[in-house]
Parts: C-alpha cells; structure tokens; sequence
C-alpha cells in the first residue's frame, strides 16, 4: 500500500470521492431544493397556490372522500405481479386510512390501503392516494405532479431508480463515501484550523479551488456528517433489514407482544361496527396536547381496521415547534371514541433516534434555519464541485502529453452533474409552465411528459458536455462550463417569465400579497440566473487571459 | 425582543465572532492591519473576544427556540460566518478593521 | 514527494474488502446487536435503531481501516470471521428467546 496512513487516506479521497461524486453532487443539489419542496409544488400546481390549512373535519369533509378512492393505475400496474389471478376491479376491503399535513401544506394528501384478494403473501396492500383542497374538498386531477415533494424530493434519495431499490443503494453507497470523504479530507487537510478562512482567488486555479474545495468542507463539517449519517440511518431499514429477514422472528415477536402491551390489536375482529365522530376524537386530542402545555395541530391521522370492531383511530401531533417529527400519539376505539392508549414519552434511544431522524426531514417551522440547511446544502455542492475542478486542472496538462483522455472525461461529467443537472431542474419547470393542461390522447399524462422533459433536457445537456470539453483533452479550458453557465442564465429568467405569463402571478403580484413560496421560487430563479452570468463572465476573461504551459501542479496533500 | 431581531443579532455577533477568530491568525491580520506583527497580548484578547462572541450568540439562538432547534441554528450560523468571513478577507478586508479600532495599523 | 505506487490487485483487494467485508461484518454486528440487546429486555425497535447508528460509523471505520492497514489478509480474516460470528451468535440467541 501506499507509504504511510495520510497518503492511503489521500488515495481514497481521491478515487472514492471522484467516483461518488458525481452521485453525491446531484444528492446534495436536490436535497437542497427539497428544503422548500412543498413550495417547489406550489409553483409547479398553480391550482394549489393558496395558505397552508389545518386538517379538515373528519367526518363532513375527510370520511366520504376516503370513501370513494381507488388505487390509480400505477398502484395496480405495482401491484400486478404480487396476486395470483386478476386483480379485482374495485377493492372493497379496506383496511387503513391515513392523512398527513405539516405547516407548510395547503394541499391534504390522503392515503387508502386496501386488502389485495388471491396476493402471494397475505400480507399485501395495495394504495389509494388522493390529494384534496381542504376548504373544500375538491381533488387535484391525479396527474399534477408534484414537481418538489413528488420528483424532486424522491431524486434526492433514490434518483427516482426503484427496480429493486437500486436508486437507494447507489444513495446510500454514496452517503457512506460522503462519511469516508468527510473523514479522510481531515486528515489530509494539514492546515484545518489555519487555513479555514482562506480563499486565494488570484492564485492559480488550482490553488484557488483547493482553497474553496477546503473552505466549504471544513466550515460546514458538522453539517455534511450530520446530513449523509442520518440519511443512512433513516433508511437502515432497506440497507440492513435485520429485522425482516435474519430476525424476522423477534420482529413478529415485538408485535404480538406490543399488540397486548398497548391494547391496539393488531388483526380485525371480523365483526363490523360503526365508527364514532372522529372530529370529537380530535378535539378530545387536542384537549389534551394543550392540557399538557404542548398545544398543537394535528399532523398526522390513521384509521386502523376501517368498518371493524376492533378499528382504532391514531392521532398525532404536528411537530412543527421542535426536531421530532410528530409525537404525543393518543389512540381512540373507533366504535366509541373512548381513548384507548397514550402513548409514553419516548425512551432515551427513541428521542435520539427522534432527533437524527428530525434534523435530516425537517418538519419543523424555522424559516431561518430551512435556509440555513439550504445554504449548507449548496456548500457541500461547491465542495464536490471543487474537487472535481481541481481534479482536473491538478492533471489535464499531464494528460495532455501522455494523449490521455482522462482529465476530459472527468471535466465532462463535472459539467454533466454540475451545471447539466441544474438545467435540467430549470428545463423541466419550464416544460411544467408550457405543457397543455391535459395531454391529448395517446401521450403520456402531463406529469410523466415533465418527467420525460427532466430526463430528456440532462441527456442533451451530457451531449453539449462532451462536445464541448474538447479542449481538455490540450490541457485547456472547456468552452462546456461558461456554455452551460449562459444557458442556466437564460432558463432561470424564462422560467419566472412563464410563471407570470401563464399564471399571472409576477413578483410585484407575490411579493406584495406575501405569498412567499412562489415569489421565493421566482427569486432563487432569478438569483441563480445573475449568479451564473457573473460565472460565464469570469469564465471567459480567465479563457482570454494567457495560460502559461509550466503552471505548478500541485499534491493536494501539501498546503 | 421578537425573535426575528433576536436571531438577526445572533448571526451578527457571529459573524463577528469568527471575524475576531480570524484576525487572532497571522495571515489575516496582516490581510486587515498591513506587515506589522500582532502583539502576543492582542492575539490572545482577539481568541478571547471570538470565543465570547460565539458563545454570546448561542446563548441568544437559545432564548428564541427549544434547544435541538437552537443548536442547529447556531451551528449553522457558525458555518454561514465562517464563509462570509473568509470572502470579506478576500476582497474586502479593510471592512473588517473597525473590529479591532483599538490596535495600530 | 516521493510516493509508492498501488498496485491494481492492491486496489481490488482493498475495495472488495472495504465494501463486501465491511457490510458483512456490519451485518453481524448489527444482527448480533439487535439480538443481545432485545434478550436483554430492551424494546425492540430501540434496539433496532442503536445498532443501526453504532453500525453505520462502525462500517466507516472498517472502510478506512480497510485501506489505512498494511496486513489486508488479517483485515479479511477479521471481517470475514467477526461476520460469521456475530451472525451466528445472533442466530442463537434468537432461538433461544423465541
């Protein structure tokens, strides 16, 4: 192996951070944008710009809707190949409704799961989901999607790959190698405490990106651990399912025995029985959350055994003041209302596990620190893409002489993840703005051709990139990046442009009537686009200005 | 005090804060007060003024939320002037000299 | 600075046991974990979640140590034996409390 402990851990950096980076750049960019999701769908479903709602009442407004849903025609295409025989037309046994709102939603999103007859294992389900105007009542068409919390959010922790969660292995792969990064840069990193706030720009570029590659990893340390090792955490669930394989039996186990600890059984009694008002049960909830001196809104609803007498109603409260997600569960018998169970405080190992798990998910109402988390998200980005920028200009002279091509390849999928990713983002906001209400017949539904768009607009903007880090392979500068700097300009102007043109909704409109989530997204827009425009201006003075063939290469191992 | 002020104080005393962590290095002083070496006492004053800077404005995150909310805010808050330091050094590091008025240029 | 090169087989070997070894041997920890933890009367998905978090920062330590050791067959034997140990023991204690 390498001579000693630092230049191993060098090696590492280098080749596991290259190579996941180009996955982690593209994580940490959506999972930014997913800070403001629900706002993202404001923009993306004008339909739903209106204030964020309490949850509705129950019984007038929630219970003949829930009534009436179906699973779409995904759920049944999912579900297909998990039943022996056809699947029925309309599924009459349900078993669970749930409903879910947090603070920053005007929409309520509603959830069925149904009993799937003749399933291989008995134990499937199958979903219905419908997302509704709480005033009112009224669906969404079911092919809005839901370009932040629908697209968006999912990219960023699975990139939307789910044949055998391969999507969220390759995440999670990623993450691990985050950790690694994180970890072995320290240690290659001499200077951390003296050079933390350095940033020498009129340095060679090597030295500059060095700079900034080690400004924005050290001074948001804290904040890159602490995002990739919860992320792991909260789906330990798919990378070590011990409890559904090797441990299966205490897993069943746990559930019977918690099924006589709290009263709440676990199977229906198979004897129907009608269910009691549950908007009192909220009442009654809310009662005592204030009692309690946590008064509060409801965040999450679950029906247990629907129709049965054995049925129990879970409600949750919203944790919008703090870290944890929702708590203070109480439970009530379905048929009578009477409450069945509090839940207990957590233990020690639930409020940690609380805590991780709410530091990454962000629930809670801090328009400062969702900010903060933005801000911290966009660092690790400019971390990764520093590193690729000082890969390259640490070796393409090198390459150059030996007729490699290495250095190219790599400034190419820089462009790619980098600035490709972002117009793509922007590309598909744009097709969301220009797409006809309803796809004509035979097309695709409106959401699957923004889908399509996404996709379509990065695989283009790959091409460009290719194309046009030619000169890399000279050892100079790629025309790609400044190109793809121009084209983010111009999208990010367009985009706002459409949302006037085609909603009315201008910024003097959003801004006066402070309705932040669209004029937020306006603004970033915008900001991004002068953003990228000082870039290409940088860009092209650096590409005019003379190179010299005998720039130092440095080891980035040495300050 | 509403909490808004509150916290916009907060990010101030961090920022300056980390200004002062900073300066206490030999490199950024120079960058701000010009070749002439800080004095072992100054240094020490400045590491001293930082760390009470930083933990002054804790202490304000925490008066304004729960403390896992406060935490991350601060630490974030670190993070964000840490960075914006580091630029002022860059390209305008006269900016900071009103911090350390009572020294010699 | 002078540096010695890494060899390719140098390479695979460290990445497979890195990667392979390191989520086996996680696997055992975590498996052997859950299983003592809930023997020893503690609520199952507490159990659950504290093996996960020790196993993941477990896991990055195998990672580095994977490539930072000078000895990599010793690094297999102990992933690789510390896997099927611990998996094993969590079998045993399974049955044994169910």
């Amino acid at each position: 192996m390498l001579q000693n402990f630092r230049q191993s851990m060098a090696w590492v950096h280098t080749w596991f951070g290259l190579a996941l980076g180009f996955v982690l750049v593209v994580v940490f960019f959506f999972g930014s944008l997913s800070v403001f999701d629900r706002e993202i769908d404001r923009w993306a479903i004008p339909a739903s710009r209106f204030e964020p709602q309490p949850m509705p009442s129950f019984d007038k407004l929630m219970r003949p809707i829930f009534e009436d849903m179906q699973p779409l025609p995904q759920a049944r295409a999912f579900t297909e190949p998990l039943v022996n025989g056809p699947l029925p037309d309309h599924f009459d046994k349900v078993k669970s409704w749930g409903a879910y709102t947090t603070h920053r939603d005007p929409v309520l999103t509603m959830f069925a799961g149904y009993e799937v007859p003749n399933a291989k294992d008995p134990e499937t389900m199958i979903f219905a989901q419908r997302t509704v105007d709480p005033r009112t009542g009224a669906a969404l068409p079911d092919d809005r999607l839901k370009v932040g919390s629908g697209f968006f959010y999912p990219l960023h922790y699975s990139l939307t790959f789910y044949w055998k969660n391969v999507g969220y292995w390759i995440v999670g792969f990623a993450a691990l190698m985050m950790l690694v990064a994180l970890v072995t840069g320290v240690v290659m990193h001499r200077k951390i405490f003296r050079e933390l706030f350095t940033f020498r720009p009129k340095k060679t570029t090597q030295r500059s990106m060095l700079d900034l590659h080690n400004l924005t990893g050290v001074v948001a340390l804290p904040f890159h651990f602490f995002f990739a090792f919860t992320g792991l955490v909260i789906f330990a669930g798919i990378y070590f399912p011990i409890g559904h394989t090797q441990l299966q039996a205490l897993h069943d186990q746990h559930e019977i025995h918690e099924a006589l600890e709290t009263g709440l059984p676990h199977d229906p009694a198979g004897v129907p029985a009608k269910m009691a008002s549950v908007d009192a049960m909220v009442k009654e909830a809310q009662r005592r959350w204030a009692e309690k001196g946590m008064a509060g809104d409801v965040g999450f609803l679950q029906v247990q055994h629907v129709g049965d007498a054995n049925g129990y109603v879970s409600i949750y409260r919203a944790g919008t003041d703090r870290i944890a997600l929702t708590g203070e569960g109480i439970h009530f018998k379905a048929s009578t209302g009477v409450v069945m169970r509090v839940d207990p405080p957590p233990t020690a190992v639930g409020r940690i596990n609380e805590f991780l798990t709410g530091l990454h998910l962000q629930h809670f109402r801090h328009w400062l620190l969702r900010w903060l988390y933005v801000l911290g998200g966009l660092l690790g980005c400019a971390c990764i893409a520093t590193g690729f920028l000082f890969f390259v200009e640490k070796r393409k002279r090198q390459h150059a002489k030996q007729g490699s091509s290495g250095a190219r390849i790599v400034d190419a999928l820089g462009v790619t993840t980098l600035t490709g990713m972002m117009i793509a983002a922007l590309g598909m906001l744009i097709a969301n703005r220009l797409l006809p209400d309803v796809m004509p017949d035979g097309w695709p539904l409106r959401g699957d051709m923004e889908k399509y768009c996404f996709w379509g607009t990065w695989v283009v903007a790959m091409a460009h990139a290719f194309w046009r880090t030619a000169p890399v392979a000279e050892g100079r500068i790629a025309p790609a990046w400044r190109e793809q700097c121009l084209a983010i300009a111009v999208l990010g102007v367009t985009a706002p442009v459409l949302n006037w043109v085609t909603t009315g909704d201008h910024l003097l409109r959003t801004i006066a009537n402070g309705y932040w989530p669209v004029a937020g997204a306006d603004l970033f827009m915008l900001t991004g686009a002068v953003l990228a425009v000082l870039a290409a201006r940088k860009l092209q003075l650096r590409a005019e200005s003379k190179v010299t063939a005998n720039t130092p290469v440095m080891e980035a191992g040495h300050a | 005090m509403p909490d808004a002020l509150m916290l916009l104080a907060a990010l101030v005393v961090t920022v300056m804060g980390m200004a002062w962590l900073a300066l206490s290095m030999e490199n950024h002083w120079e960058q701000v007060r010009g070749k002439a070496a800080c004095p072992p006492a100054t240094v020490k004053s400045l590491r001293v003024l930082g760390a009470v800077a930083l933990v002054t404005s804790l202490v304000l995150c925490l008066m304004v939320d729960s403390a896992s909310m406060a935490s991350l805010v601060w630490v974030m808050s670190v993070a964000g002037a840490a960075v914006i330091v580091a630029f002022t050094l860059t390209w305008k590091a006269s900016a900071l000299a009103p911090l350390v008025f009572w020294t010699k240029a | 600075m002078a540096t010695a090169s890494i060899s390719r087989s140098d390479i695979v070997w460290r990445t497979l046991a890195a990667v392979f070894g390191g989520y086996a041997f996680t696997w055992g920890l975590i498996a052997f974990g859950m299983a003592a933890m809930v023997a020893a009367d503690m609520e199952f998905h507490d159990a659950e979640h504290l093996t996960a978090i020790i196993g993941f920062l477990v896991f990055l330590a195998i990672f580095l140590t994977a490539f930072a050791a000078r000895n990599i067959v010793r690094v297999w034997l102990v992933l690789a034996g510390g896997a099927v140990v611990m998996a094993s023991a969590a079998e045993l204690i399974k049955n044994l409390i169910t």
